[in-house]
């Protein structure tokens, strides 16, 4: 949908014909095969268990490369535009594409170990922090800024009504693509993440409430004039739903990036909730309002059922509202059930964890009934579409564009023109000051807050005095594609510059607390890797949170040294399964064995699956050299050892737990699967505390 | 409709350039959308510098340290009738035990045994409690009850029915903090 709003509208913005319908096509077909290469490699079990970019390295280097492929398309037809200014929509599609390639390319850098299997270049906090910079930002720049860029488009054509400030569309830009990119640490808040960076991820989330709903200002006003078109109109109907989705979903992250509201929520359905009331709502409504709007013209027919589509509308919208609804009672009732404690808050008060389960369950049969009714309606559409374009033709044809004048020379903005002026170069100091500021130590921080303060101050004084000049800049800017690029990209590196550079370049040795991990035998390390192939992360966090009723369930709260050999890191983002970060030695090998072939044979109720392959399919020990070389690269510190003592470790740790097992009356050979997963879970929470003396 | 404004109002001016027929006002922003963006960023320079630049605010390790603590102490204090001398032990090693006693010491018995826990040797009646020497036993459960029952011949008033077990237990702690545990 994205693609194609994109390409549709950017050629009747710029009034230029996609420059190349060989990369079009290469892209289109290319992002197929990626599908089908995800929809097949996924329930094989290769991942890289980091979410939203779970996808192996070589279809990782497939996505890197039809991203290009777009890109190129997309710059190529703006260099042969014939409408010298860039519309808003332009501004967020430049955003989308190069930050989307930024994030992708940082998040996937991995080393290899076999054709199907890579370990990435962060562990522990630092792929924490990595990851969810990206995370957060993949729902930025790919599910917000290019739809977002679809509105500005889309919606005025439909409403027949100008957009609504073109101010606002300026300010709210450029904060959002500002402020979004730091808000990231707002998925781990709570967790063993330094605080400076958790305070980071709070406070930019809050400001990032403004900036987002300066975009659904300017979609929802833009129909100022046109509300009674809702009544009669399918495509508006959608619009202004997603819209308000929008506000709506971009109103409660602020919310849930509060620590203490953070504190509830995180690991439940609520922020399921949260993100399909963006994604059924805001994405999916504005996907099937241009797909209603664009139908006709492209087929130069009237579309086959607008009742159709009104229905298409309300079970969609039903849909969506049940299953969100669904989840925050959910989410918040898991929350609340698991944090509860009584006896004046000394014990929990739901100590099973199943309870807490139990207690959600009707919610999630309300969500299956909301999701199917927003699955009827797709079915609708795709109906409907069929009725409209049956024996149809495609409108094929070229439109004559009426070209402005070619630009006189003096619109030219070189790098000089677009840096060395006043907003940029008040932005830059602003933020340095401010870094300088929040990171500085005495004297340098209490310069940063000066020079902070006199640059706000004498911003203000130039805008009085020279705001119509800025504002033939940006005019100007807007001119020059290139310029107006580069500066997005500066805007949108600079947040995750300050936070992940010093987060990756300080010694490992700050990033550990008191304690360190003990680094994995290979026979864990491959139990690790089953335990990434399997999905357990899905279900179950490794990461005790700094609040007591984590600590009173899972045991002392989890240190960053716990996890920093981890590659890649395994801290989770939903409970539906209790904490694994202490699990190690909690139970004897048989029990695990037993568990993992039947959980509901140990624990009555639970909805754990059973994993009983492990029990029969043979480890896979041949490759266990090859990751070991890229552990050992990455800095995990294995000494050097030869293919043969590796096997031999294995053989000899697989036995012990063989021979626990057979002593408890189970009889498992020491080459199954399930061996290396035992020892892996029996590691978990091993740690050797550090001296400060040692840790330098 | 036929109502509907077909021309903007004159205070809208439409921007002269169009996009492939989309026009832009240039409006206002609307004051209440920039007193939400003004107070979040002033949120922020809050915040940071109550949490991060100051010092004031409260790591949340710390925070947890002290619930946890308020936690043993409360779990403590439910054991106190059963009280033996690990137990006590136990307590004297925390601080919100410690810090409980340390109020009660100093209102209650510093009359006598100082605030410096010295007693005599500072110029107070009692004998003194970090001597290392101990009249009437020094196992944490034998000090419990001197506090508890007094040694009224000697003038050292009995305790446990004024102040109650919990307080004597909190007390006793306080005395132990002074202390090591033998091994
Ligand atoms: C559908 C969610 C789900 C998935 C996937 C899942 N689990 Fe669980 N797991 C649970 C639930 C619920 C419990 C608690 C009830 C129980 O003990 O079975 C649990 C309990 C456990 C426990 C015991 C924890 C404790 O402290 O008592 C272990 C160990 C465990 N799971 C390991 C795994 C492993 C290893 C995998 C992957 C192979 C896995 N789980 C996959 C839901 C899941
Ligand atoms: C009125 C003065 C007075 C007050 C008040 C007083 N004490 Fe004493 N305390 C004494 C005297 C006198 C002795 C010495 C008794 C002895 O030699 O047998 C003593 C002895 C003790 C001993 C025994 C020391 C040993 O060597 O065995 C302890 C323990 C003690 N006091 C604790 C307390 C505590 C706790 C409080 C407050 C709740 C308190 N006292 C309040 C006068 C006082």
């Amino acid at each position: 949908m994205m693609f194609a709003g994109i390409y549709y509208s950017t050629q009747r913005l710029v009034k230029a014909r996609l420059a190349s319908d060989f990369l079009s096509a290469l892209h289109f077909w290319g992002w197929q095969a990626i599908i089908v290469a995800a929809a097949i490699t996924l329930p094989l079990g290769f991942s890289r268990s980091k979410e939203y970019a779970e996808l192996i390295w070589p279809i990782n280097i497939a996505v890197a490369f039809i991203w290009v492929v777009f890109a190129v398309n997309f710059f190529w037809t703006l260099a042969r535009r014939r409408e010298p200014s860039l519309y808003v929509a332009i501004w967020f599609y430049i955003a989308t594409i190069v930050t989307v390639a930024m994030l992708y390319i940082v998040n996937h850098l991995s080393i290899p170990t076999s054709l199907l299997h890579s370990y990435p270049v962060f562990g522990g906090v630092q792929d924490a922090l990595v990851q969810w910079w990206y995370g957060h930002n993949a729902v930025a720049f790919f599910l917000t800024t290019p739809i977002l860029g679809i509105m500005y488009y889309f919606l005025p054509k439909a409403a027949e009504r100008p957009v609504y400030s073109y101010r606002l569309s300026v300010i709210h830009f450029w904060s959002l693509v500002f402020i979004y990119i730091w808000a990231g640490p707002h998925h781990l808040l709570n967790t063993s993440l330094p605080d400076w960076l958790q305070t980071l991820g709070m406070t930019f989330s809050l400001m990032l409430w403004a900036p987002s709903w300066g975009g659904m200002l300017n979609g929802l006003l833009t129909l100022r004039g046109a509300w009674h078109k809702l009544r009669t109109d399918p495509v508006l109907k959608f619009f202004a739903a997603a819209v308000t989705f929008y506000g709506m979903a971009t109103f409660e992250g602020p919310l849930l990036s509060i620590k203490s509201v953070n504190g509830l929520a995180h690991y439940t359905d609520w922020i399921i909730g949260h993100v399909h009331a963006g994604a059924l709502g805001w994405n999916g409504f504005m996907a099937a309002g241009m797909i209603y709007w664009l139908l006709p013209k492209l087929w130069n027919k009237p579309l086959y059922s607008q009742s159709l589509a009104n229905l298409h509308f309300w079970t969609g919208l039903v849909g969506i509202l049940l299953y969100v609804a669904a989840m925050w009672v959910s989410g918040i009732t898991q929350g609340l059930m698991l944090n509860a404690t009584t006896e004046g808050g000394t014990v929990l008060a739901y100590p099973n964890f199943l309870d807490t389960l139990n207690a959600i369950r009707p919610m999630m049969l309300m969500r299956v009934i909301g999701g199917g009714l927003y699955l009827v309606g797709w079915l609708v559409l795709a109906y409907n579409l069929w009725r409209t374009i049956r024996g149809a033709q495609t409108v094929n044809g070229s439109i004559e564009v009426y070209a402005e004048k070619p630009a006189a020379a003096d619109t030219r903005l070189g790098f000089a023109g677009s840096v060395f002026n006043a907003p940029v170069l008040l932005s830059v100091f602003l933020t340095g000051f401010a870094t300088l500021w929040m990171l500085g130590e005495n004297l340098v921080s209490v310069a940063g807050l000066v020079g902070a303060l006199l640059t706000v101050v004498a911003g203000y004084a130039l805008l009085y005095s020279r705001g119509k000049v800025w504002q033939g800049w940006y005019e100007r800017l807007l001119l020059n594609a290139l310029p107006f690029t580069v500066l997005t990209f500066v805007a949108v590196a600079a947040g995750g510059l300050i936070q992940i550079v010093p987060t990756v370049m300080v010694q490992k040795a700050a990033n550990m607390e008191d304690r360190v991990q003990v680094p994995y035998t290979p026979l864990e390390l491959a139990g690790r890797d089953l335990y990434v192939r399997e999905g357990c992360y899905t279900c179950h966090s490794q990461m005790i949170r700094t609040m007591v009723p984590d600590v009173l369930r899972y045991g002392d709260y989890s240190r960053l040294g716990e996890s920093i050999y981890d590659y890649p890191f395994q801290w989770g983002s939903r409970r539906a399964g209790p904490d694994l970060a202490r699990v190690g030695g909690k139970y004897p090998d048989v029990w695990h064995l037993r568990h993992m072939e039947d959980p509901r044979s140990i624990s009555v109720g639970s909805n754990m699956p059973s994993y009983p392959w492990l029990s029969e399919r043979n480890l896979d020990v041949a490759s266990l050299p090859a990751k070991i070389n890229v552990q050992r690269t990455l800095g995990v510190p294995y000494g050097p050892l030869t293919p043969q003592q590796i096997f031999d470790q294995v053989n000899e740790q697989a036995k012990g737990i063989a021979k626990n097992l057979r002593d408890a009356g189970a009889y498992v050979a020491p080459e199954k699967e399930i061996i290396a997963l035992i020892a892996y879970l029996q590691k978990l929470g091993q740690f050797e505390p550090v001296t400060p003396a040692a840790a330098n | 409709m036929t109502n509907a404004p077909k021309t903007p109002p004159p205070e809208d001016p439409i921007r002269e350039h169009t996009y492939d027929g989309i026009q832009e006002y240039d409006k206002r922003l609307p004051n209440w959308w920039l007193f939400t963006l003004y107070a979040t960023i002033v949120f922020w320079i809050g915040y940071w510098f109550y949490y991060e630049t100051s010092g004031i605010g409260p790591r949340d390790t710390a925070v947890l340290a002290a619930e946890l603590e308020r936690i043993e102490a409360a779990k403590l204090a439910a054991a106190a009738d059963l009280l033996d001398d690990g137990t006590l032990w136990q307590m004297s090693r925390n601080s919100v035990f410690v810090q409980a006693g340390r109020a009660t010491f100093n209102s209650t018995c510093a009359s006598c045994h100082k605030e410096s826990l010295r007693g005599a040797e500072d110029g107070g009646i009692g004998a003194s409690l970090v001597d290392g020497t101990w009249v009437h036993g020094g196992r944490p459960t034998e000090i419990f009850a001197v506090v508890d029952k007094g040694v009224l011949e000697k003038g050292m008033p009995a305790w446990g029915p004024i102040i109650g077990a919990k307080k004597t237990a909190e007390v006793v702690a306080y005395i132990l903090s002074h202390h090591e545990e033998a091994k």
